[in-house]
């Protein structure tokens, strides 16, 4: 699952593996297997298991919980959740809405201030995070210039694996 | 002898609210920040297997609406509450609902979004 120290997430991005000790990659293997053991979210097992089972391992190194939840395994192990739940229909992968509402919840103090900085109507940006328009590309590709941003093409996950 | 903690449970539907949002299933993201939260602030959750059916009547509409969620589960101290409300708080605004489903020992509350 972890190709040249790379593991390929749901949103088709990069998590470098590379500084992940002996002990590390084996927590990894057996999170896959527990996952491919379980592989029916609905039922909790692997949920159950893997917050337990990586937020003992790094506890025990003596890391805060902060820290345990910004590690790689940690994130791995999530996006081995995610899959499950997409798969199991509990979750749905995020389009472009989502990633925008999660730029302004982190990088902006409102949606007022986001729109200001990039020019967007707040009417029509309510409207879009709402799911109930959509922003054309090249729209959104200004609006997203103006604050350094740019959409980027990937390829679809392959939800399972 | 430790104090004896509270057992605090809470729902979150699978879906966005068919008002504020599109009646979707959440992107993977949300339930990752959830995870994040939960073991940062308290780091014991239960997970239920399953999930749960319900059927209520919303406030605004007064239609009634049917929702699936899924539940968690937390031991807690009562100085820890506040924190549990704050995140439930902050899970309406994630999760784009008008407010979530908490009990207390047995106690229901509902939690809303933050009012600014």
């Amino acid at each position: 699952m972890i190709h040249a120290n790379k593991y390929f997430d749901l949103r088709g991005q990069i998590i470098d593996a590379s500084t992940l000790d002996e002990e590390e990659r084996q927590l990894i293997d057996k999170l896959q297997q527990f996952s491919d053991d379980h592989p029916d979210a609905r039922t909790a097992e692997y949920e159950s298991y893997w917050i337990r089972r990586v937020g003992d391992f790094y506890l025990a190194r003596g890391l805060s919980r902060r820290d345990v939840t910004r590690t790689v395994v940690w994130r791995i192990a999530q996006d081995l959740n995610s899959r499950l739940m997409i798969a199991a229909g509990l979750a749905k992968v995020h389009d472009y809405r989502d990633e925008l509402e999660n730029l302004i919840l982190l990088k902006y103090k409102s949606r007022r201030a986001f729109c200001e900085a990039t020019g967007l109507s707040e009417d029509m940006l309510s409207h879009v995070l709402a799911k109930r328009k959509n922003l054309g590309i090249q729209t959104l590709a200004d609006a997203l210039a103006k604050i350094g941003y740019t959409i980027h093409i990937t390829q679809v996950p392959d939800i399972l694996h | 002898m430790a104090a004896p903690l509270l057992e605090c449970s809470f729902l979150i539907p699978l879906k966005r609210d068919t008002n504020l949002s599109d009646g979707q299933p959440h992107a993977p993201e949300r339930w990752e920040w959830l995870y994040d939260e939960l073991f940062d602030r308290f780091r014991g959750v239960t997970f239920p297997p399953l999930t749960y059916l319900g059927v209520y009547e919303d406030p605004d509409t007064h239609s009634r609406v049917r929702d699936e969620s899924k539940k968690y589960i937390l031991a807690i101290e009562d100085s820890q509450l506040d924190e549990l409300r704050q995140l439930l708080s902050a899970a309406c605004v994630l999760f784009e609902q008008k407010c979530t489903y908490l009990s207390i020992a047995g106690r229901v509350e509902f939690v809303g979004p933050p009012s600014s």
